[in-house]
């Protein structure tokens, strides 16, 4: 095998970095970075991340694996949560439907001119002066027969 | 479940929106045919009608040109056709062959209060002075007549 070079290495970092490295050129780099003690020091980050990535990953202990296994998940409860929601709207619209709005127990308004009136009285009046007109002012045969009779 | 909710939400909004009379002469009052800033409006419910025998009034005043009145002539016309309650309970009086005046007892509430649309068209200089009004009680026609005649 061909003695690496640190300009061997360069060239695979570049490659590393790339995304084109091969299994076998991480491997020569990992080697590399492993055993080379006296590295120029631009190259020392590059040693301590494949240090990082030589490690193999501690496998948990039985104890620990037992512990994980046998702790309680909790189970959902919001199986419940539907037929008292839907309780609850059904009440809700009851209530909207069944109770007469009490808007409309007692309302006066009046707009004049799109302006809106908020006299009571004013807007009454406004109501039963146009009902007497109607009333009164409807039929004007009758009214004329109404004023000879009373003549 | 969600879309549900929302959807039985919006049907509760929009009940008592659609929770109107059903007549046409609704467009009427609310300023489909005329503009709301030439209209004199009020809307009477509750206590304040009780000396009346009346639980609902509302009525509209406005002035209107030619095509305006046969409009609502016939509006009012369609619904004195469809839901008059009887061919004793109106008094209708024609002027030109159109419209002049006329009180219409239609069909009843659901809770058995009766029901009238009253109308009136006087020409004034080229144009006409239109009222409309829309009531609900006990009342009769003839207490509506005895009460809103003038003397």
């Amino acid at each position: 095998m061909n003695k690496v070079t640190e300009e061997n290495i360069r060239e695979l970092l570049v490659r590393y970095l790339d995304g084109m490295s091969t299994q076998k050129e991480l491997k020569v780099l990992g080697e590399y970075f492993t055993s080379i003690g006296n590295l120029p020091t631009d190259l020392v980050p590059y040693a301590q991340m494949f240090l990082l990535l030589g490690e193999k990953p501690k496998t948990p202990t039985a104890e620990a694996l037992d512990r994980f296994y046998s702790t309680p998940t909790r189970k959902r409860r919001n199986i419940f949560l539907w037929p008292l929601l839907a309780a609850a709207c059904i009440a809700a619209f009851a209530y909207i439907l069944l109770t007469p709005p009490k808007m409309e127990e007692n309302t006066a308004i009046a707009y004049v001119d799109g302006k809106m009136l908020t006299d009571k009285q004013a807007a009454m009046q406004m109501g039963l002066e146009a009902l007497q007109e109607i009333f009164s002012n409807g039929s004007q045969e009758e009214q004329l027969s109404e004023l000879f009779n009373e003549q | 479940m969600k879309h549900l909710l929302i959807t039985l939400m919006l049907l509760g909004i929009a009940l008592p929106i659609s929770a109107q009379k059903g007549l046409h002469i609704n467009e009427i009052f609310e300023g489909c045919i005329i503009q709301k800033p030439g209209m004199h409006k009020t809307l009477i419910k509750g206590e304040s009608l009780e000396p009346y025998k009346l639980t609902v009034l509302h009525t509209v005043k406005f002035t209107a040109d030619r095509s305006c009145r046969d409009k609502v002539e016939a509006l009012f016309s369609k619904d004195m056709g469809e839901c008059l309650s009887d061919k004793d309970n109106l008094e209708l009086e024609y002027h030109d062959g159109h419209l002049y005046y006329a009180v219409v007892q239609i069909a009843d509430t659901k809770n058995g209060l009766h029901r009238y649309i009253c109308y009136q068209c006087r020409i004034h200089a080229k144009e006409y002075d239109i009222t409309l009004a829309y009531m609900e009680g006990k009342a009769t026609l003839a207490d509506l007549r005895k009460t809103f005649k003038k003397k």
